[in-house]
């Protein structure tokens, strides 16, 4: 077809190479003329046309194994010329490629500058929810690893019952979550994170010790030494990872541990805080064996049975395992026991947050995107009489368009490349502001998932933003284009559809700025939430037990009350006081319990008040305020009548009838009676967002010991407090490590941190889309005024006046923001379930937040419209109709 | 007619580059000149010709277009590239010395002796 063009206009012009033809006719064509001209030259010489063939043939030889030899040459012969033709094609539109791209350093600059926020958010934020929710957890075969009943822990006695009664399993082990202690034994005294487990831990999640070995079978058992393995991070930091740590000896609580073993790095379980492992100690003739360690149960499913059988399983096994109670537990103890993969709950709460995450950021990549197809588009406008005459001399349709997906690529790899860059700053900073109870934050990094998962972007938004105006340039009439000039015909048609995109753009900005608008806002209703105490100078450190191996219960109370009368004589110190648990703190512990007026029928829900001991001056200490009776005093001691203090909720909840001083409540366990004579006000206890639950509060003289935080009103700085209330406890005991102290308002604020993050990153990713979105805009109302530039002229000279221009271009504007609204809006609503658990006390549908949305978008869309309005404005009919 | 001669091994690619020197030919042109020109002393068995065309067409020695005879057939037509004649030049200063190297071992009348 190209014959009578020379090669190097063919190379040139990027026109279509000889087709490849059919070998195999080739070879034997070549073969059958042979054949007929010696026929020819035979039966010349005067043989007749038999012979001649006959013997034609025999001086040719084998003529099959001529032909097959023939075949296959060629056909390694095309092979290879197809190969080194596709190569120095793809060569040269690379090369074609640079140079054209380098010919329009302000495309390439704006578009680099799109992809590398949007491939660089999104590699960001996969890298985090890969991290959080996707990556197999780090034990041995994952998959098989089931957690048993998730939302709840179970007392040594119950894990026994259904270890030895389940039969789904290949290992069923538990791990209580880790609680504080004080490790001492030469030098200062230390807090660490331990967690209690039983003895095959290790074993059923596949990891073993990377120094020194586990815990042994009998681990368990009373009669076994006290053993601890530990953390490679705190062995590192705390023994400089010495290896001959295997054997020490160490103090935890007052209680001598032999160390055994390091754990390998990375491994985390159940949760990343946790520095010492040790086995729980069963003592089955003891109450404690039924309610001290509450273990999280691991299972790993025995091959061929799934997650489902096991639960079936659980759910015969555990309700029957609750009569074994010494004590009475509530009916519904055990009633939604699931069985689920251990890894989904490790990550559950944090799904949601995740998905929406990723959600919004995939958004903010399609705005990028679009922004991008939309410049790539307007360039592909303007060479279209350059490919125009390409195809007039011939070049294939699949040629120009490779040519084009080329340049995309080009550009799509570089922004990868930055946006790889992004992502490693990134990262960095987000796993500071990420909330510390992320799970698997530690296992967030760029790796080769990411890598590939970045690799999968670059191409999914080349194609993206390159096949937008590939698929335009195919569809396009090219004598069209040859003929008319560059800015008309083909052009109209680009505007519409770079309009379209415009609309796209601002319609996913609108779906991000509103969720965004709308967290925001409940944030902001979060901080307003009465907590019903107040944190104002409110400072709390954790004071574990000291280490006393015997007769706790005489000394703990004498131990605090020394702590108190310390701390109360700092000067500067208004008010002092300690707590078993404190709001938004851990050490939040909840009983079953009955009262005296309305005994629990069987079948009936037992009550289960969140129970707090404290000290006198709790409730002055916090400011929370006392409704009815009286509070606790002084004069509540171990001897005394035994008291307690309820808040409104608890008063409504367990005594509807409104008499509540006098009342008796007792543990479902216990016969002794507990008085109540006093209401207080409600206290926000979970988190902010939490509903109330009913609260009692215990003198701490009359209540189980057990670990206390103080709590300190000062007028101080945190710090001065928090050195003087160490040197308080020191001059009680000095064995005993004190936790940081924390204002309260901190803790507070903490619990909204998840929020916080959230919100965060959608008003960034939200500021970037409106952003992008609002250069789309402005592109598209640029290019449209500069198209219209003689027609703007035609209508001034008949009378337009500035007013009118400018007013016509701004609707314009407005037109595409308006539409990009409706349908943005319809987005967030559609996205809402993502939300709806991180909103708090706002509506989907918020009006504040919608209407302000509206504003937002006016504002920008009228100022993206304004220069290109303004310049509109000012054209000079006579000049715009001379010109062209 | 003289009983043809065995065509020496190797000797055959240098023949065709030869024949095609004078200008590009198809494959029953090749073979007829090599005939005439050997005066039909040599056996050139058309299927190996073939092969031997195909095989210097890979090595980059000939190229090859289908093209139309003056009965107006249709044909392929085999020319030396710039690396054939190359070769061509090489292989027959290389034969020629061979040749005399050869002739004159066999043509010796007196044992020469190194002095």
């Amino acid at each position: 077809m190209s014959r009578d063009i020379r090669p190097g206009v063919v190379r040139l012009f990027r026109l279509a190479l000889r087709r490849q033809r059919n070998v195999a006719d080739e070879a034997g064509d070549e073969v059958a003329f042979h054949l007929g001209e010696r026929e020819q030259q035979l039966m010349e010489r005067g043989l007749s046309s038999t012979d001649a063939r006959a013997q034609a043939r025999r001086t040719f030889g084998d003529i099959d194994l001529a032909r097959n030899s023939l075949i296959t040459a060629s056909r390694r012969r095309e092979h290879r010329s197809v190969l080194i033709e596709t190569t120095a094609n793809v060569a040269q539109d690379v090369r074609f490629a640079v140079r054209s791209l380098r010919r329009s350093p302000s495309f390439l600059i704006i578009a680099l500058a799109c992809l590398t926020l949007g491939i660089g958010a999104n590699v960001t934020i996969f890298a985090l929810v890969d991290a959080v929710l996707f990556k197999p957890l780090p034990y041995q075969r994952p998959a098989e690893l089931v957690r048993v009943w998730s939302d709840a822990t179970v007392p040594a006695g119950i894990f026994e019952i259904v270890k030895r009664e389940s039969t789904s399993y290949s290992a069923l082990e538990g791990a209580e979550g880790a609680h504080q202690a004080s490790l001492s034994n030469a030098g200062d005294p230390v807090r660490v994170m331990v967690s209690q487990t039983t003895a095959g831990l290790f074993n059923a999640l596949g990891v073993a010790p990377a120094v020194g070995r586990g815990f042994e079978a009998s681990a368990n058992e009373s009669s076994s030494p006290l053993t601890a393995v530990i953390s490679d991070a705190f062995w590192r930091a705390h023994f400089g990872g010495d290896r001959s740590v295997v054997g020490r000896t160490v103090q935890l609580d007052g209680i001598s541990r032999v160390i055994v073993g390091v754990m390998p790095p990375g491994f985390a379980f159940p949760a990343d805080n946790v520095q010492f492992w040790t086995p729980a100690t069963f003592v089955r003739n003891d109450p404690s064996y039924w309610w001290s360690t509450y273990f999280a149960l691991v299972g790993r499913l025995k091959p061929g049975v799934t997650a489902n059988q096991a639960r079936a399983e659980a759910a015969i096994v555990l309700p029957r395992a609750r009569s074994s109670f010494p004590m009475r537990m509530s009916d519904q103890w055990a009633q939604n026991v699931d069985v689920v993969e251990l890894q989904q709950s490790v990550v559950k709460s944090t799904r949601p947050t995740m998905v929406l995450l990723y959600g919004a950021v995939g958004l903010v990549l399609l705005v990028a995107c679009v922004n991008v197809a939309g410049l790539y588009m307007g360039r592909t406008m303007i060479r279209s009489r350059e490919i125009a005459v390409r195809t007039a001399l011939g070049a294939g349709r699949v040629r120009i368009m490779r040519l084009l997906l080329v340049e995309s690529l080009i550009v799509s790899t570089l922004g990868a490349v930055l946006g790889l860059m992004f992502a490693w700053v990134a990262l960095r900073a987000l796993i500071v502001a990420l909330p510390a109870d992320t799970p698997r934050l530690a296992e967030v990094a760029l790796g080769g998932r990411v890598l590939a998962m970045t690799l999968l972007l670059t191409i999914g938004t080349a194609a993206v933003f390159g096949l937008l105006p590939v698929l335009r340039v195919s569809r396009c009439n090219f004598a069209t284009a040859l003929r008319s000039d560059s800015r008309s015909g083909a052009s109209r048609l680009a505007t519409r559809a770079s309009g379209m995109l415009a609309v796209a753009q601002v319609s996913l900005a609108v779906t991000l700025v509103a969720s965004a608008g709308l967290l925001v806002k409940s944030l902001w209703q979060l901080q307003n939430v009465p907590l019903g105490f107040s944190t104002t100078n409110v400072v709390t450190s954790a004071i574990p037990l000291p280490a006393f191996p015997n007769d706790t219960v005489a000394r703990t109370p004498r131990f605090y009350d020394a702590v108190l009368e310390q701390a109360r004589s700092i000067p500067g110190i208004t008010s002092v006081a300690v707590a078993s648990s404190l709001p938004f703190g851990d050490g939040r512990q909840n009983a079953a319990m009955e009262t005296e007026a309305h005994p629990t029928k069987p079948g009936e829900v037992v009550p289960t008040p969140q129970l707090s001991s404290v000290s006198t001056d709790y409730f002055s200490t916090l400011n929370i305020p006392l409704i009815q009776g009286r509070l606790l005093n002084d004069t509540d001691r171990e001897t005394t009548l035994r008291v307690g203090v309820i808040d409104q909720t608890g008063a409504r909840a367990l005594w509807p009838d409104g008499r509540v001083l006098g009342q008796r409540i007792r543990y479902v366990w216990n016969q002794d009676w507990i008085t109540i004579v006093g209401v207080v006000g409600d206290v926000k206890r979970d988190s902010l967002s939490s509903t109330p639950q009913p609260s009692l509060y215990l003198p701490s003289r009359q209540s189980f010991p057990r670990a206390l935080r103080l709590v300190v009103r000062s007028s101080l700085p945190t710090q001065s407090v928090s050195a003087s209330v160490r040197a308080a406890v020191a001059r009680v005991d000095a064995t005993v490590p004190v936790g940081e102290a924390v204002p309260l308002t901190r803790i507070v604020s903490g619990s909204a941190a998840r929020q916080r993050f959230v919100a965060l990153l959608l008003v960034a990713f939200g500021a970037t889309a409106l952003l992008l979105g609002a250069v789309g805009v402005y592109g598209v109302i640029n290019a449209s005024v500069v198209q219209r530039t003689r027609e703007i002229g035609v209508r001034m000279a008949l009378g337009a006046t500035k007013q009118n221009v400018l007013r016509a271009v701004l609707k314009q504007g407005l037109t595409i923001s308006a539409s990009g609204v409706v349908l943005g809006l319809g987005g967030a609503f559609a996205s809402a379930s993502l939300l709806r658990g991180l909103l708090y006390g706002v509506d989907v549908l918020d009006l504040t937040v919608l209407s302000g949305v509206v504003v937002l978008l006016a504002i920008v869309s009228v100022g993206a419209a304004l220069a290109p309005a303004l310049r509109a404005s000012r054209v000079d009919p006579l000049t715009a109709m001379r010109a062209e | 007619m003289p009983t043809p001669l065995p065509l020496v091994k190797g000797t055959l690619d240098v023949l065709v580059l030869k024949t095609l020197s004078w200008g590009p030919m198809h494959g029953f042109e090749i073979t007829t000149w090599l005939e005439q020109r050997s005066g039909g002393s040599l056996e050139v068995e058309d299927s190996a010709l073939y092969q031997a065309l195909h095989r210097m067409e890979e090595r980059g020695l000939l190229t090859a277009e289908w093209g139309q005879t003056d009965k107006n057939r249709k044909a392929r037509y085999y020319r030396a590239t710039a690396d054939g004649t190359v070769f061509l030049k090489a292989e027959t200063k290389q034969w020629a010395r061979y040749a005399q190297t050869v002739s004159d071992i066999l043509s010796a009348r007196s044992k020469v002796t190194a002095a």
